[in-house]
Formats: C-alpha cells, structure tokens, sequence
C-alpha cells in the first residue's frame, strides 16, 4: 500500500463516522422561523382577484363579450388618434423625409348658373360636401386648389348637390361602374 | 375548466379586437348594412391576399357618394377587386400597392395581365406605376388599348416618369387641338423611341369610352 493509499484510507474513515447534530439545533431554527415576519394569506379583494374560480361563459354571451371589448377597442384608438399629436408640420415631415411631396392641383370648371359646386373625388372619400368650389370671378367659373400625393385619382364635379360632371378639360376614365363618368389627374412624384 | 377571468378576457379582447380590425370604419353610415357586410368581406379577402384596400374602399364610397343600389355597389367592389388580382399577378407579389392600382386601371382600359407583365419585365428596377397609368389615359383620350399599350413599352426601359407624364400631357394637347389620338400619340412617341410599332395594324377594338 502505497502512502498515497494510505492517506486515502484515512479520509475515507473520517467521512464515515456519524456526524455529530447539536441537539439544540431544532430549537434554534425554530425559534428563528418564529422571529421572522408573518406571512399572510391574501384577504378581500385581491384574493377574490387571483383566487381560481369556474366560469361558465355561452357561445351568445362570449360573441356579446368580444363586442363589448371591440367596441372599447375601437373607441379607445379613434380617441388616441383625435388626442395624439401628429409628428410634425407637413412642411417639416417633407423637408425631413422622403415622403412623397404633394403637388398643388387646381380644378376649374364653368357653369354660369350654378349656385354650388363640389369637387368630389379618390381624395377627399367621396364626400359632397368636403371639397365646396368657389367662384373664381363672378362669370361662371368655379375653381379650388387641393393638394395631391403622387398617384392617379378619380374625380368628378358636383352642381347643385345633383347633377354629377365629367372635367371637360380631363381625360374621363373609363370607371363607369355607377353612371355618370369620372374624370382622372396623375400627379408624378417629384 | 379552470380558467382565470384574466385569461378569458384577453382572449376574448384579441377575438374582439381582430373582428373589429375587419371593419372598414369609413364605410359604415355611408353603405346599406347588407351591402356593408359584403363589401367588408370582399375587403377581408383582399387583405388576407395582400391587395391593395384603399382602392376598393374608394369604389364603395364613390357608389354611395352617387347613390347606387347597395347590390351596384358590391358588384362594382368585387369586379375591381378581380382587377387589383390579376394586375398583382401579373406584375409580381412584390409590386407595389400604387402599381397594382394603376394596373387595374390598365386592365380596365383595356390591357391585358400579358401586357402587364412585359412592362415589368422591362422596367424590373424602377415602379411602373405612373407608367400604366399613362397608359389608362392614354386610352381615356381616345388612343386605342393597343396603341397604348406599345407606345408605354417602347419607352420603359429608359423613360422616367416624367417623360411619361410629359407625353400623356402632349398627346391630350393634340387631341384638344384636333388631332387624331392615334396620331399624336405616333408624333410624339416616335420622337423618342423610332423603333416602335405602335399599332397602326391594331387588331383590337378601341376601347369604349364612357
């Protein structure tokens, strides 16, 4: 046996003999565990909140639910955007960025015995009574200047909220699907 | 099942949030409702397919605007959704939304998904946006589809938009001084591109104009 063999032998009987507990040692632990601070279980409302619970929900009642929540959604986005202020001035997004500068446009059209006149188009939704045209000078011709993007826009007059007009000085498109036909400006990109 | 109420309600709030997403929030008190639902899910469907909305959006407004039928309106939405499609094939899944629109237009003036695809062959690395839309005013002027269409691929593998926009510009001068649409479209083409056949054999009707 070597000396080395030897010197483990001798750790391995030390390892084996019984370790020794101080017999007092669970009271002291005890008596540490009592000193600490108290835990408690939560009460009232928050353990009514985390407590797991059965919840019976029908088909009607969860499509009603979803609604409601869609409802909440939806109006919590429109109020975000009416609320939230834009990035910047246009004039500063444009000389800041790449987005596409929009080109002034002027739309003129005569009729002498009209009394109003709309201009109501791809840009302005369709909407009669967004874009109102006014009298240039007294003699019949009506005009308004809009801003576009970059694009092709479909767009027709409108005389006395009635009677829908083709630009005569523009090429009609051949979008006919309800009627009176359309006319058409393609704006190019800067 | 043991849920927590928390789990349900955001379960229900994605669900919730995802129906009303689908909503197309300009349409609503300017449609009929039956007409609205229609039009919702013909807008779904475009989504999900990755075509362009807005101009679809724009047509069921137009129609309400003019106060065609609820059904006039839906048939008008669906065919042009038709369009967007095939000018989105066509032109590529990478297109972009104002190319597969003017596409559409394209198509509408009389162009076909073939003619499409060759001006994006020709034109791989800039848009072709501009250039199908001369290409719908073109025709809107009187230029038959054909003529049209040869005139705008003789010039895309070089013309800028500009130039494009310049001969649309040109060409509707000429017609309102009396010319022939077919002839100062050939005038003015031919100034840039003589190698161009610009259908004086044209083999397709004119395109109707409305």
């Amino acid at each position: 046996m070597t000396e080395r063999d030897m010197l483990l032998e001798r750790v391995a009987e030390v390892l084996k003999e019984p370790v020794a507990i101080d017999p007092d040692l669970d009271r002291r632990i005890m008596n540490e565990v009592r000193a600490g601070p108290t835990v408690r279980a939560p009460i009232g409302p928050v353990a009514w909140l985390i407590r797991r619970r059965v919840v019976s929900v029908s088909p009607l009642g969860g499509l009603a639910l979803a609604a409601g929540i869609a409802a909440v959604a939806l109006l919590g986005r429109s109020v975000w955007q009416a609320t939230a202020p834009s990035a910047a001035p246009p004039s500063a997004t444009v000389a800041a960025t790449a987005e596409p500068t929009p080109s002034l446009v002027q739309f003129v059209i005569l009729a002498p015995t009209a009394g109003t006149v709309s201009l109501v188009g791809d840009f302005n939704d369709w909407d009669r009574s967004a874009t109102p045209m006014r009298p240039a000078r007294g003699d019949g011709i009506w005009s308004v200047t809009v801003p576009l993007e970059p694009g092709r826009y479909r767009y027709a007059f409108l005389v006395d909220g009635q009677t829908w007009v083709a630009d005569p000085s523009a090429p009609s498109t051949f979008d006919d699907d309800f009627g009176p036909p359309n006319s058409v400006v393609t704006v190019g990109g800067s | 099942m043991r849920l927590r109420p928390a789990i349900i309600v955001m379960t229900l709030a994605v669900a919730g949030s995802s129906w009303a997403e689908a909503q197309e929030p300009r349409l609503v008190g300017r449609l009929p409702a039956d007409a609205r639902l229609h039009v919702d899910a013909i807008l779904d469907s475009a989504r999900s397919l990755g075509l362009p909305i807005e101009p679809l959006v724009d047509r069921a407004l137009e129609g309400a605007s003019k106060q065609a039928s609820g059904e006039r309106i839906v048939t008008a939405v669906r065919r042009l959704a038709g369009e967007l499609q095939i000018a989105r094939d066509a032109l590529g899944s990478r297109s972009t939304s104002n190319e597969v629109t003017a596409g559409a237009s394209a198509l509408r003036a009389g162009a076909t998904g073939d003619d499409l695809a060759r001006l994006r062959r020709l034109r791989t690395d800039r848009s072709l946006a501009i250039a199908a839309a001369v290409l719908a005013d073109l025709v809107a002027v009187g230029v038959p589809a054909d003529t049209a269409v040869a005139a705008v691929l003789a010039l895309a593998e070089f013309a800028q938009d500009a130039e494009y926009l310049a001969l649309r510009d040109n060409v509707e001068r000429d017609v309102a001084l009396g010319a022939s649409p077919i002839s100062a479209l050939g005038v003015r083409v031919e100034a840039n591109a003589p190698q161009g056949d610009f259908g004086a054999t044209s083999s397709r009707p004119p395109a109707r104009k409305p």
